[in-house]
């Protein structure tokens, strides 16, 4: 493995640029952004643009990561749209409404992310039940909990909260006014699942098991365990996106949230990932998100209708998924050719 | 005793027993069973997701998934709104033209799905996402506004958007009824049913078999596009306008009926019958809820665990079928018998 990335290293050459997965994904982000840059202007290209679209980014940003390792695994998880405001509550609901300590709160909300990513892996790895099928029921339930609970124990769908100092500190300010801090948060978990997808041995169990798990097993690799990890990491950072979106907005609602199940799935699409499993990187994704978020918040500055940012990323996406189709089977052939 | 298993082996058990069961939980929970019969809101709901679930149920059985009916439910209302309310042409423009955008749709994502290797969901996703826009859009630039008054003629109203027996019962209750049946003797009764389970159990040797497997995948993306227009238009027709939103928790609700109708998301399996046993279920369970003293927040709730249950036990029914199935050939002789066991 290491002698081999070595080997790709020491000759760069075009023809293995333009097959590297990522290419497509660059290309796609710098001819998007070039777009928006012309029709927005100065403010777009400034500070102001790039926090708007960094805020966006970072916030389904972090639900994509471990989205993306997900379908790279073969599964999907749709249940983050519901996680999302569930952790928010409980914190609200711990800290705000019973006046418990930010820890208490903070450490409540991840908590929940990461039972109910447990109970997505579980279920999955003991019936035969698909993923998607699982995690919409997750969804369902984990709504009609949140939604019952808030009103049982509050008797409102929203909960405002005032956060402790240190936590608005390091989870929901405002750096200069404009970049939220969950943008350092995103680089953080960037560099950690970069690490994990590339370069701790979990990343090939997690490539294996997508390209083929009755393999994956045989070869002695815990599929099982991988597979609840990696729901526990999707439960994980969508309670995280929770948490930080309660210390920044200081309030929680029981709505919201639906919009981070398809947004984190078309970023991580835009980046590169196929369903089809075995394939993809977190240098893919992270372009795949960044282009989404330029488009997404480039509409306004462009003065365009803002709907016109849906058929955008549309097309972005049919582009990716019949680009991205295009590309590895060059790729693969141009692969085979040489052995 | 054999009746009762042939019962149970068949694919919709699981969705018969969780209709049953959640009728019950709603008489125990304090429900009048002659109200919840006599009340229209559950049957019109079933009605608006049932029309939709049953081609994606045929869809599904071939092995492949269309989530772009959430757009296309207001794309359906948005274009026969504009076209007949806004710029006021004959209303079977506006008819024949939301029914003319669900083939369309239908047609892209059946060529798509034909042309790449790439997963229909993430096909459709890009859709859906496309469709919305083309429809909010559209909808601002041509008429300024997100949502478009329509007058429609009697015979519109009566066909497609009028209220019956003087109640509320919409009229497309009876239109769900007949095209299930339709979609029934389709999928059971006709050669292209049979073409639809090949596709799904495997669509290479299907291919093989003769079986004109593109030309199955289209028509089956219009048909759900078209559908999914279709409960647009006659709503649009009922309450005399459309608008833009709406339809994004269709997607799920229309896959979580498919679902407990006991119909397999890899393909090659499922019943008509089943999903619209299915969408009752559903139906009764989101809309019911309203006639208990159970507070309405709870019901998602009951909708995820009934999901989960109610797949599990088609899971496990479909292991049961097949063993027994197995076991009988066993009986003959035919070779490994020890596999049966």
């Amino acid at each position: 493995m290491s002698s081999s990335t070595q080997n790709a290293k020491a000759k760069v050459s075009f023809g293995r640029l333009i097959r590297l997965p990522e290419t497509g994904s660059f290309i796609g982000f710098v001819v998007v952004y070039i777009f928006f840059a012309i029709l927005g202007g100065a403010v777009f290209v400034g500070a102001p643009g790039w926090s708007s679209w960094l805020n966006i980014g970072a916030e389904v940003g972090i639900i994509a990561l471990p989205v993306g390792l997900l379908m790279i695994a073969g599964e999907f998880d749709i249940s983050v749209g519901s996680i999302v405001p569930a952790s928010s509550m409980t914190v609200a609901m711990l800290s705000g409404h019973y006046d418990f300590p930010a820890t208490v709160g903070i450490l409540g909300g991840l908590a929940i992310g990461l039972s109910i990513g447990f109970a997505n892996g579980l279920l999955v790895t003991r019936t035969t039940i698909p993923s998607l099928i699982v995690t919409i029921g997750v969804m369902f339930a984990v709504m009609g909990l949140t939604l019952g609970f808030a009103v049982l124990l509050k008797g409102s769908t929203s909960v405002s909260y005032v956060p402790h100092p240190t936590a608005k500190f390091l989870l929901g300010q405002f750096i200069n006014y404009m970049f939220s801090v969950a943008i350092f948060w995103w680089l953080a978990f960037v560099a950690f699942f970069f690490y994990i997808l590339h370069i701790s041995p979990l990343g090939n169990w997690i490539f294996a098991v997508g390209g083929d798990r009755e393999s994956a097993r045989n070869a002695g690799i815990p599929t099982s365990k991988v597979t609840i990890g990696l729901f526990m990491a999707s439960g994980f950072c969508a309670a995280f996106v929770g948490v930080a979106q309660v210390m920044t907005y200081q309030q929680a609602q029981v709505a919201g949230g639906q919009s981070f199940i398809f947004n984190s799935i078309m970023c991580v699409v835009i980046g590169g990932v196929l369903l089809t499993g075995g394939a993809g990187s977190i240098v893919g994704i992270l372009l795949g998100t960044m282009t989404f978020a330029v488009v997404n918040q480039g509409v306004f500055f462009a003065a365009l209708d803002p709907n016109t940012g849906s058929i955008i990323v549309g097309a972005l996406l049919l582009i990716a998924v019949v680009s991205n189709d295009s590309f590895r089977k060059f790729a693969i052939s141009a692969a085979s050719k040489k052995t | 005793m054999d009746q009762i298993k042939s019962l149970i082996y068949r694919p919709s058990a699981a969705a018969v027993v969780a209709l049953l069961s959640v009728t019950l939980f709603y008489i125990f929970a304090g429900v009048e069973f002659g109200k919840l019969m006599g009340a229209a809101s559950w049957v019109n709901y079933a009605a608006r997701i049932g029309i939709v679930a049953l081609p994606v149920c045929l869809l599904m059985v071939a092995g492949e998934i269309d989530i772009s009916i959430g757009a296309m439910i207001p794309a359906g209302a948005m274009t026969t709104a504009i076209i007949s309310g806004h710029f006021e042409l004959p209303m079977s423009f506006g008819i024949i033209g939301a029914l003319s955008v669900g083939v369309i749709v239908g047609v892209i994502n059946g060529i798509l799905a034909i042309r790449t290797n790439v997963p229909t969901l993430i096909i459709t996703l890009a859709t859906l996402v496309g469709m919305q826009g083309v429809v909010l859009a559209g909808s601002k630039l041509l008429t300024g506004s997100a949502s478009v008054p329509l007058t429609a003629p009697d015979w519109a109203k009566t066909l497609f958007g009028q209220l019956m027996f003087g109640g509320s019962h919409q009229v497309i209750i009876i239109w769900w009824v007949v095209l299930a049946v339709v979609f029934w003797f389709f999928l059971h009764m006709s050669k292209y049913g049979n073409w639809i389970f090949a596709m799904g159990g495997d669509n290479e040797s299907a291919r093989n078999a003769g079986i004109p497997v593109n030309r199955m995948t289209v028509l089956l993306f219009v048909l759900t596009s078209t559908s999914a227009a279709f409960v647009g238009m006659c709503h649009a027709i009922l309450f005399n306008s459309a608008q833009v939103s709406g339809g994004m928790n269709d997607i799920f609700n229309i896959i979580v009926s498919v679902v407990v109708g006991g119909v397999l998301l890899t393909g090659g399996f499922g019943t008509v019958f089943g999903v619209f046993v299915g969408t009752l279920t559903f139906a009764v369970v989101n809309k019911g809820i309203d006639f208990t003293a159970i507070d309405r927040n709870w019901a998602n709730l009951i909708i995820g665990f009934m999901l989960l249950i109610a797949v599990a036990m088609n899971e496990s029914f479909r292991a049961f079928a097949l063993r027994a199935s197995v076991g009988k050939k066993g009986a003959t002789p035919e070779p490994s018998p020890e596999k049966a066991t």
